[in-house]
Formats: C-alpha cells, sequence, structure tokens
C-alpha cells in the first residue's frame, strides 16, 4: 500500500504544480514559442521592465489590491467586533450568514450586480460616466469583506473576554483598550484576513471586469485582453514574478499562524522553563511595519497624479500598440510628451484594452464608462453607426488622414467617410507545413477540405470564421441572407468535420509551430509570429485564396466621448510617420498608411517577402473587400448561423 | 470606621430576568469582605457593578458620598483581579504589571521601581520578563493581583480568584491573600461560592442567594448564628429540624425537649432547630436524650460522618469514635448545641440527610424488621 500512496500523493503534486513548474521554464526561454524550449535568457524580464503599460497595470493592480485590502480589514475587523458583541445567538447567526453571501456568491453576479448599482446611483446622481477607481475599490472591498470578518471572528471568540474589561479596569477608555489588548491579541487573524483579501483582490478578474472604468486597467483584464493575438512570454515571466511574491506572502502567514499555534502548546504544557520573549514583540513589529508600510504606500497613491491635468480615454484591442517593448517606441507616452510640447498643457492618456468587438460593444451599451477614442472592427463600426454610437469625425483636425490610401476611403462601413480613420487591416490566407503539404494542393479553400491530409487541418472554432472558410470556397455570399445558402455551408463544414483535427483559436499557433498540424486559416500577420517560432522540422508557407475574408480596424470617437477634439488630435497623432511605423511594425498587420506602406525604413525592416504577404495587390481592393468582408448579419440569420454552428460541434 | 461604598436598594436585570432584587450593603474601609452564595445567586454581578462594568436598574452605587453609577471603569479607584486573570498575552510579567502605570504616563524610573517593589511584594521577583503562557496558574493569579494593586485602588475586588486552582495551591493563596490585605490596607471585595475559604478570609462574610442578601455578619456569626435554613445549610453542615418554643430557652423538637440558649420568641412558636454535626455527641442508649439507628459511616479522615435514624428523620453527625452500622445509639445535646431560627421560606427545603443514600436505608430497615 505504502508505495502506493506515495505515486498518488506524487501524482497529485505534479497535477497540482506541473502548470506553474511550466510557466516558469518558459518565462525563461529565449525563444517566443510555448512548445520548443531554445535556451536559457532573462530576454522575457528585460522585455518586461520595458514594457511600461503591463507595469502600468501592474501599479494600479497593486494599488488597487493595496488600497481594498487595507480598507476591507479595517471595516473587517470592525465588523467581526461588532458581531462578535451581538448577545442575541440568531442575531449573531443572522449576521454570520449575510455577511458570508458576497463570498458564496458567484462572482460573475456579484459583477454585474455591482455595476448596475454603480450605473443606477450614478444616473440617480447625474453622472455621465459612473464607473472609476473608486467603484472598483468598493466592488474589491465589498468581496473582501467576508474573508477578513471570516478570519478575524475566530480570533475575537478564543480571545478572553473579561481582557478588554481588565484594560478599562486598568485605566483605558474602551477605544484604547481595543487598540492596546483586543488588537494584538486579535492580530494574526487581521493580518491572515489582509493577507487574504490583498491576493483576492489581486487576481480578481470577474468582478473588476465589469466594475472597471476607462483608463484604470488592472493586470488580470490586461492579461485577458492580450487573446487577440497571443500572451507574450513577458507574461510568463511576470506570472513568475507574481507566484513567488504570493508564495512569500503565504510563507509569512504561515509562520504567523505556526507561532500561534506553538504559543498554545506552550501554555498547555506550562512550561516552566524561560522562553525568549521574542514572539508577540517580533509579531507587532511585523504587524505595524506591515500595516505601516501598505498605508504609506497607499497614501503615497493616492496623493500621486492628482495634479490637475488633461486626460484623454483610449480603449484599444491589446497589443494593438507599439508599447516601448523590444527598444520600440512606446507611442502614448510619445504622444504625452509630443502633446505637452506643442500645446503646453500635461494630458494624460487612460489607456485600455479589450479582447472582442463583442466586449467592447457591450462596455460602451452599459453607459457607464467614457472613452474618446475606440478602434472596432468593421461590422462592429456599421452597427455602432446604425445605433447612432459613433461621432462623425472633424477631418479638419486630422490633416493626416491625406495620407490614407484611396483604395481604403469609402470602405462599406463607412461609405462617406464621416466617422473613421482606418487603423489596421488584415487578409485571412492560409497557413501550411511546406514539408508535409504537396506544392499541387495548394491554391484555394480546397487544402482544407483535402482527404490527403485529414486529422491535420486546423478549422476556426469561431462561427463566423468557420462559415466563412466553407462559403468562399462554394462561392457564396458571407453576408448573405438566404437560410438555404447558409445550410448550404453547413453540409461543407460538415464533410470537413471529420478530416479536422481541432477546432482552434490561440491554440493555432502552437500547433502549427510545433508540427502537431499542417493546415490552418489565420491572419497573414500572425503567419509571421508562427513561422518565427517554428520548430526545425516545420517549414509553414502561406498563400491567399481569391476568396477570402479582409477586417479593417478603424478608429473612432464614441459618442461618449468627454473630449472630441483631444481625440481627433490623438487620431492624427497616430497617423504621423513616427507613430505610425512604429504601431505597424509592432503589430504586424498591414496599415492603410502611405507613410508607412512607403517608407523605404518600413520596407526595409520588414522584408520583401513580409511586405509581398502583407500587403498582397490592390488594384482591386475596395471592390474586393466591400464583396467579401464581413458585415452585420441580422438577428434573426445570427441566431440561425448560431444554431447551424451549435448543431455542427454537437454531431 | 469609614464607609467606602454603598449600595441603596440596587436592582437589576438581565433580559427581563432579575438578577439582583434590592441589595442594600455598606462596605468599610480597610474591611475584608466576600460576597458568597450559590452559582446565580447575583454576587458576580454585584461586583461588576462596583467595577463600572454594568449598571444598576435602580438604586445608586456611591462611593465615598459620590454616586458613581454613571461613572465608566478607568475612571473609577477600583481595580479587579479577574475569575480567568485577564492577563495580557502579548505583553510580559513586567508589562503586565506596568500597564496600568504606562496608562497613567508615570515616569520610567518609577514605574521600574513600583513593578519591581509590587513583584516582590507577590513573590515573583526575578520572574519580570518571563511569557504570561510559561507561568503556572499561581503565578498567573499572582502577576493578576500584582497588576490589579499598582495603581494603588482604594478597593480591590477579587472575583473568584482562586476557582481555578488545585486545592493545595487555594489554601496556600488564601493566606497569602489574606497576607497582602494586611500589608496593603487596600479593602477587598472577594466573590466565592466556597463557604470554607468565605469564613477562613473575610472580616465580614454577604450570604446571597437570587438575587438577594441573606445575612451579613463575621464569619463566626454566620456560622453560629445562621438567620434562617438557607444560610444554616449553605454554611457547613447543619441538620434543620421542626421544633416550637415551650417558652425562652426551652425548646421542643423530636419528640423532646431541650434547654437551649435562646429566647423572645412567642409561646408555642413553630421555630427551625439548627444542630452541627460535629456538635452531637454519641452516647449510650440510657443516657441519650434520643435514640437512633446508625445507617451509614463515612471515614473523612480527621473523623466519621455517620448518618442516624432517628425516628425517620435522618441525622448527620461527625465524631471521632467509631460506631457500627446498624448500631443502636443514643444522642445527646449540650444546650449551646442548639440553635433556634425564625421560620421562613427556605423551611424544610434542607437539613434532612435521607438523601444521602437510599439504597443503604431500605438495606438496614430490612435488617431492622427481621
Amino acid at each position: 500500500m505504502r508505495p502506493i500512496a506515495k505515486v498518488y500523493t506524487a501524482l497529485i503534486f505534479l497535477f497540482l504544480f506541473a502548470p506553474i513548474a511550466i510557466l516558469l521554464v518558459f518565462s525563461f526561454n529565449s525563444g517566443n514559442s510555448l512548445s520548443v524550449f531554445s535556451g536559457f535568457s532573462l530576454h522575457w524580464y528585460q522585455e518586461l521592465l520595458h514594457d511600461t503599460n503591463t507595469l502600468g497595470a501592474l501599479k494600479n493592480t497593486l494599488i488597487l489590491a493595496l488600497s481594498a485590502s487595507i480598507l476591507s480589514t479595517i471595516l473587517g475587523t470592525a465588523a467581526a467586533v461588532g458581531i462578535n458583541k451581538l448577545r442575541s445567538r440568531t442575531m449573531r447567526s443572522a449576521m454570520n450568514t449575510v455577511t458570508n453571501i458576497p463570498m458564496v456568491n458567484p462572482d460573475i453576479i456579484t459583477g454585474i450586480s455591482l455595476m448596475l448599482l454603480f450605473v443606477f446611483a450614478g444616473r440617480l446622481m447625474g453622472l455621465g460616466t459612473s464607473l472609476n477607481f473608486w467603484t472598483m475599490l468598493i466592488a474589491h472591498i465589498t468581496f473582501c469583506l467576508p474573508y477578513v470578518i471570516l478570519q478575524v471572528l475566530p480570533k475575537l471568540r478564543q480571545m478572553d473576554k473579561s481582557l478588554p474589561e481588565a484594560a478599562m479596569d486598568l485605566g483605558c477608555t474602551p477605544m484604547r483598550a481595543f487598540l492596546k489588548v483586543e488588537l494584538p491579541e486579535i492580530m494574526p487573524g487581521v493580518l491572515t484576513g489582509l493577507i487574504m483579501a490583498f491576493t483576492l483582490s489581486l487576481d480578481d478578474f470577474v468582478i473588476s471586469y465589469f466594475t472597471a472604468g476607462n483608463g484604470f486597467e488592472t493586470l488580470p483584464i490586461r492579461i485577458y485582453s492580450m487573446t487577440k493575438k497571443t500572451v507574450t512570454p513577458k507574461m510568463y515571466a511576470l506570472a513568475t514574478l507574481i507566484f513567488f511574491a504570493i508564495l512569500a506572502l503565504l510563507i509569512i502567514s504561515n509562520l504567523m499562524d505556526e507561532e500561534t499555534a506553538q504559543e498554545r502548546r506552550l501554555a498547555k504544557a506550562k512550561r516552566k522553563k524561560e522562553r525568549k520573549p521574542l514572539s508577540p514583540q517580533a509579531k507587532r513589529t511585523l504587524a505595524l511595519s506591515v500595516l505601516g508600510g501598505a498605508a504609506v504606500l497607499a497614501l503615497a497613491v493616492s496623493f500621486a497624479g492628482r495634479a490637475q491635468q488633461l486626460e484623454l480615454n483610449v480603449y484599444n484591442w491589446g497589443e494593438y500598440i507599439s508599447d516601448g517593448s523590444e527598444g520600440s517606441l512606446d507611442t502614448i507616452k510619445a504622444f504625452e510628451k509630443w502633446y505637452e510640447e506643442e500645446y503646453g498643457q500635461k494630458i494624460r492618456v487612460n489607456y485600455s484594452t479589450y479582447a472582442s468587438n463583442e466586449d467592447m460593444y457591450a462596455k460602451l451599451k452599459s453607459g457607464s464608462v467614457s472613452y474618446d477614442v475606440i478602434v472596432p472592427s468593421d461590422y462592429m463600426i456599421a452597427r455602432l453607426i446604425a445605433e447612432d454610437m459613433l461621432l462623425p469625425l472633424d477631418y479638419d483636425n486630422i490633416p493626416n488622414y491625406k495620407y490614407i490610401g484611396e483604395q481604403f476611403r469609402g470602405l462599406y462601413y463607412d461609405p462617406n467617410d464621416e466617422y473613421t480613420v482606418p487603423y489596421t487591416y488584415g487578409v485571412v490566407g492560409i497557413i501550411y507545413n511546406a514539408n508535409q503539404v504537396d506544392e499541387a494542393d495548394i491554391g484555394d479553400w480546397d487544402l482544407m477540405w483535402n482527404p490527403k491530409y485529414a486529422g491535420r487541418i486546423l478549422q476556426f472554432n469561431n462561427s463566423r470564421d468557420a462559415f466563412g472558410t466553407a462559403m468562399y470556397k462554394l462561392g457564396i455570399d458571407v453576408n448573405t441572407g438566404d437560410k438555404a445558402q447558409w445550410d448550404q455551408a453547413l453540409a461543407e463544414l460538415q464533410a470537413q468535420r471529420p478530416m479536422i483535427k481541432a477546432y482552434v483559436m490561440d491554440e493555432i499557433f502552437n500547433a502549427m509551430e510545433s508540427g502537431e498540424a499542417d493546415i490552418g486559416a489565420y491572419y497573414a500577420g500572425d503567419y509571421f509570429t508562427m513561422a518565427d517560432a517554428q520548430a526545425d522540422s516545420v517549414d509553414l508557407q502561406f498563400y491567399y485564396p481569391p476568396a477570402t475574408n479582409y477586417f479593417f480596424d478603424s478608429m473612432c470617437i464614441p459618442s461618449c466621448a468627454q473630449h472630441k477634439e483631444l481625440a481627433e488630435i490623438f487620431i492624427d497623432y497616430m497617423l504621423s510617420e513616427e507613430a505610425a511605423i512604429a504601431n505597424a511594425e509592432y503589430i504586424y498587420y498591414a496599415c492603410p498608411n502611405a507613410l508607412v506602406y512607403e517608407s523605404e525604413d518600413y520596407i526595409d525592416e520588414m522584408g520583401e517577402e513580409a511586405m509581398e504577404i502583407l500587403y498582397p495587390p490592390m488594384d482591386d481592393f475596395k471592390e474586393r473587400y466591400n464583396s467579401y468582408a464581413y458585415q452585420n448579419l441580422s438577428d434573426d440569420i445570427l441566431s440561425y448561423m448560431n444554431e447551424l454552428w451549435e448543431s455542427l460541434k454537437i454531431n | 470606621m469609614k464607609k467606602i461604598i454603598e449600595l441603596k436598594n440596587i436592582t437589576k436585570s438581565f433580559d427581563g430576568e432579575p438578577v439582583l432584587k434590592g441589595i442594600n450593603l455598606d462596605i468599610y474601609d480597610n474591611e475584608f469582605l466576600t460576597l458568597l452564595g450559590p452559582s446565580g445567586c447575583g454576587k458576580t454581578t454585584l461586583l461588576r457593578l462596583i467595577g463600572g462594568f454594568e449598571t444598576p436598574d435602580e438604586g445608586e452605587v456611591v462611593f465615598l458620598g459620590q454616586v458613581i453609577n454613571d461613572v465608566p471603569p478607568h475612571q473609577r479607584n477600583v481595580n479587579t483581579v479577574f475569575q480567568k486573570y485577564a492577563l495580557f498575552p502579548h505583553l510580559n510579567v513586567f508589562e503586565n504589571v506596568a500597564f496600568p502605570l504606562r496608562e497613567k504616563k508615570v515616569p520610567k524610573d518609577e514605574i521600574e521601581k513600583r513593578v519591581t517593589e509590587m513583584l516582590s511584594l507577590v513573590a515573583l521577583s526575578g520572574f519580570e520578563r518571563r511569557n504570561i503562557t510559561s507561568l503556572s496558574g499561581g503565578q498567573q493569579q499572582r502577576v493578576a493581583i500584582a497588576r490589579a494593586l499598582i495603581g494603588q485602588p482604594q478597593v480591590l475586588l477579587l472575583d473568584e480568584p482562586l476557582g481555578a486552582l488545585d486545592l493545595k495551591l487555594r489554601k496556600d493563596m488564601q493566606v497569602e491573600l489574606k497576607k497582602i490585605q494586611k500589608q496593603t490596607g487596600i479593602t477587598f471585595i472577594f466573590v466565592t461560592h466556597d463557604q470554607e475559604e468565605a469564613l477562613s478570609m473575610s472580616d465580614t462574610v454577604v450570604v446571597m442567594s437570587e438575587g438577594k442578601i441573606h445575612q451579613i455578619g463575621t464569619p463566626i456569626d454566620i456560622y453560629n448564628e445562621p438567620i434562617n435554613a438557607f444560610v444554616a445549610d449553605f454554611i457547613g453542615e447543619s441538620n434543620i429540624l421542626d421544633g416550637f418554643m415551650l417558652e425562652d430557652f426551652r425548646v421542643t423538637f423530636s419528640g423532646q425537649t431541650f434547654d437551649c440558649l435562646d429566647k423572645g420568641f412567642g409561646y408555642n412558636e413553630a421555630v427551625d432547630v439548627v444542630v452541627r454535626p460535629e456538635d452531637v455527641d454519641i452516647v449510650s442508649l440510657e443516657e441519650g436524650q434520643v435514640a437512633g439507628v446508625v445507617t451509614s459511616v463515612t471515614f473523612m479522615g480527621v473523623h466519621y460522618e455517620i448518618i442516624v435514624d432517628v425516628g425517620g428523620f435522618k441525622w448527620m453527625i461527625q465524631t471521632t469514635d467509631f460506631v457500627d452500622v446498624g448500631e443502636h445509639i443514643g444522642i445527646k445535646l449540650d444546650p449551646d448545641a442548639i440553635h433556634i431560627m425564625k421560620k421562613s421560606e427556605y423551611s424544610d427545603l434542607y437539613g434532612d440527610y435521607s438523601f444521602f443514600s437510599d439504597e443503604m436505608e431500605e438495606a438496614v430497615e430490612g435488617e431492622v424488621k427481621a
């Protein structure tokens, strides 16, 4: 039995810690692949140090976690003292139950209800935007509070009730009795509560996501919104650092518990031997220094950056702007600097990110935030315009608009060029492993239906894109309102299904890089990321089928914007040569700005092959785009498509 | 003697449950006063009223002529030794004792001096740096006393402070407490349910039950002249019999008339008669005023405790002479062994030892019939 038990324990530990171990190992990877470890390096840690946006998010997260944990510890301790003083048993257990509700309540419900409350309260008070740092702080305090109470209450129960009375008897006022006698007694509980609240606040995503205001982006939200492109390995570095920081906190808190347990044991044994009176003193010092340090930090933080200055709220896709990593330009910083020089006034850009058009739409629709610049995709722009959620732009304020190529103007979603300034565009193509795939088989969508490669093909795990492949193949309009044609496309997807290795989104990077799969469709820009990280046995190549999907992401000003003119200045700056090239090189999608695609420096930097792939021949670009790009589907068709998609995935 | 505390007509109830029902009590300077009674009698509540942890519903707490009903504990010149000592675990011995002085912002060197003195008073010199949790119960007790005394209160309240100690240690601490009280000249108000403790330490004993004071007196008065059956029973062992006074100094009970030392009752007035077990002489049947059968014998060390059936009423007798179970003996009472009390609501509730052992009783009865 014994060896089996050991193996079992080992397996459990493996199961628990393997993910962390992998994260740790790959944070030291010199390459950027998730599957191939190409050598030890601190590269990603250096990268992290230069990523001011991520560090900014980290700072925000720490500010929030510190303030939330300190405030919830103070409030929670006070509440626990109050609950403990209740004479009636039923009242006490009722209070206990009520305070525990936020703990057992699913985060998503807490998040939504808090958001509703804030929006509602904001409307009542006549505020345009109700979500901000303070609402997020309140939300975090709300879910931390029960944990603090849960930690403090048992310590109060264990405490001899006559201790505070004794202190009062010996000359303390009730408040002093609490500070001098009760607090030191319950300090282990208070500290454990503080640490728990801190870690809970640190990694909360769901509730933060619903209650976050514009410009205050926490780390979990930032990482989540990185999923448009892949999560970069510098996040592994960050995660590793955070893991060890939390580990240290945990060890401290366990040591403290150990100490009190030991004291109890000693008391029981009534040991006569002299014992160094280190622990209570040491504990108190530790407690005071932790609290003091935290308080100082929180104060410093709350006063920092409060000077009156202009603010601009930008809401963009994750990793969709050059952020200063790898020696690139930090576009946001550069803008702030440029603006101050140009206009003699300080400006702060609150930059936050989203993971999908739908996320962004929901956030705008809630009416609880105010953004000045957003970067939606084409079909979403059409929808926003239809719902009157965008402001027409004053192109006089955006002189650099003239550099946008002719072929990129008057696109279907904004036919009269009133609302948008194109930011990036991309074209879907097919990526294949030339070591496995016959050159004769390439050229069209047929490759993804070729039985020769059954079990080696990846399909989009996203209804619109997956249907798209079938419809381009069949020559059907991807925006058709004819259900029969959707049925036709479904049949095609069903025929393909047995040959599919997996339905994927981001997982395509790993699968293609490692050679697990040989064929998959994705954006041209992402092809380069994969080719960079491909394993030795893999030779990834790329081609465009004749009919394929095009997308545009464009800068717009939503109707909730509070600084329209500033936003236009910002958009104009994004079109300037320096910023546009930095962004294009960072994002690696095609850029519709002539200052970029005609720049010698840019072309040199990208290389001929990349230029050819990123910027396919453009004579009939507008026509192709307008006929192949996704447009907003009617609700009826949208739900019909989703029904078909479900049936495909289920059967 | 100077009155230091006066309690005037105090009532107090918790959640509609009366705990104190009209308490009147004067406490004098330099007195060792004990509040004695069974648990739940209200004695601790009375102490907490004096300490300032409770306020009376009605009545007044007067301290040196001033009503202090609403004065909070930290402003009263009264300190308390709590039942479980309530020492501060995060402070060492020295800091616990120094606590009240630090609160009063006494200069450092004076604190040093006074704490050292106080620790030597309670025989804890050399324990200054020790952790509270490493001390024995008796040592913790003495730290608590030192801490309560160092602020030089005029009154020290002690809430069953010896309850948690084992018997031997308790006896030692009783002597020590009495010594400390003599040395310091501070008024001690001591709460206990242990009558022996109360008798051996106190100048004045206050016997309480059900929120009322039954009797206030010196230990000797309380023991020898209990005011009613409750007090007689609660303080020591007592045989309490129904009787009636024939005239002054003549009382009839157990079918016999005895000489006694009490007077002032009405003719033929029904009374309770108290006879302490140690005051009963066992003699031969011929010499006895009353005759009975021994139904049980228990060896107690110093003496035997025997139960004697006298016409259905079970007497407890403490004697150094050995008698056997089943033996027929005579009982003789001197006039000073008999104490007469007025009838009260407690009559017939106490003082018969028949509950001692029913089984034994049946066995003996069977024997007698045979």
